[in-house]
């Protein structure tokens, strides 16, 4: 896998600023492209995106496994109350 | 949602939120909302630039995250400011889980922003965490709400814990601003807006912006149906932990 080089903008695209590396890390040896990072470019870094869409399910969904705990720990306390109700009565 | 006609008395709380029926509305809205704005994101047809290609499409994910963050955290600061003022305690159980969940989005901007940077900016140099300043910024403002939490478990009288994490909810509130915004824009950064980079408003495309903005209004949409469950369950746990009002 090659990198983009600093110089050679293309002029077809529209370049910004910051569509570079960032300079303060061009000393940084460049090495060769892992197997993640060659999944992780294919198509144009499609992958990239859907790596970002995952995370935010997984971590949205991590949120509503833990708000479901705490709904079954009421729904645990509840019961006990009520089981308790009918003994004394 | 509506509790019982006796409302807040004594040490009970009572939830003066939404009505259930307008809940489910904007739930089943957002749902639907969030769809649409999902697939725009994949199919809508956008400028190719070089370096970002395709991960220009994380702006509908990544940068909604922080969106929603500072939206969470204002709505937490608004409620411990009115906390403070009416010492109601649905107020904090409100501004609690404002900011719980305005941390996860704030977790999930920070990691998918190192995982964007790390195959877009750092390939072939292997860098994870480079302190981009904005990133910088953004995981000490998450620490800063970290010891929210934290401060608010290290206190048992609840009158107290209320109070004193209200007070430490607003100074949080009140570096918002400073840390994503005025100290990111003064340094070097991969970030819109930062020096010498254009602003976001002069370089997105308008189709950019026609998918952009509803994803914020999505995510911030998910954001209030999330917090509303978890004080709909906080609510109820705390009226099950008070023997007058079961």
């Amino acid at each position: 896998m090659t990198i983009h080089p600093l110089q050679e903008a293309d002029s077809t695209a529209q370049s910004t600023a910051y569509d570079t590396l960032w300079t303060g890390q061009e000393e940084v040896p460049v090495q060769e492209s892992t197997g993640l990072e060659r999944v992780m470019l294919a198509e144009d870094k499609l992958y990239v995106v859907l790596a970002v869409v995952l995370i935010i399910w997984i971590g949205l969904a991590l949120l509503v496994f833990r708000t479901d705990r705490r709904l079954d720990r009421l729904e645990r306390t509840m019961d006990e109350r009520i089981a308790e109700k009918d003994t004394g009565a | 949602m509506r509790t019982s006609p006796t409302g807040s008395s004594g040490n009970g709380i009572s939830d003066a939120g939404a009505p259930r029926s307008a809940y489910r509305s904007i739930r089943n809205a957002v749902a639907v909302w969030l769809t649409a704005v999902i697939l725009a994101a994949f199919l809508l047809d956008i400028p190719k630039i070089n370096i970002l290609e395709h991960t220009a499409r994380n702006l509908y994910f990544h940068v909604p995250m922080w969106f929603t963050m500072m939206a969470a955290f204002f709505v937490s600061a608004y409620h411990s400011l009115r906390y403070l003022q009416s010492r109601d305690r649905i107020r904090d159980v409100r501004a609690l889980q404002a900011a719980r969940v305005g941390a996860v989005f704030g977790v999930l901007g920070l990691v998918t922003g190192v995982v964007w940077a790390r195959f877009t900016w750092y390939v072939g140099q292997n860098i994870w965490w480079n302190f981009d300043p904005k990133q910088t910024m953004a995981a000490v403002q998450l620490l800063i709400y970290g010891a929210y939490f934290t401060l608010r478990s290290s206190i048992d009288e609840p009158d107290k814990r209320a109070r004193i994490a209200a007070v430490y909810n607003l100074f949080a509130a009140a570096t918002v601003p400073f840390l994503l915004y005025v100290l990111p824009r003064q340094m070097e950064s991969l970030h819109p807006g930062a020096e010498g980079n254009p602003a976001f408003s002069e370089i997105t495309d308008p189709v950019m912006r026609l998918v952009f903005y509803p994803a914020v209004i999505g995510f911030i949409g998910l954001f209030w149906i999330l917090y509303t469950q978890r004080v709909r369950l906080a609510v109820l746990n705390h009226r099950a932990d008070d023997p007058l009002e079961v």
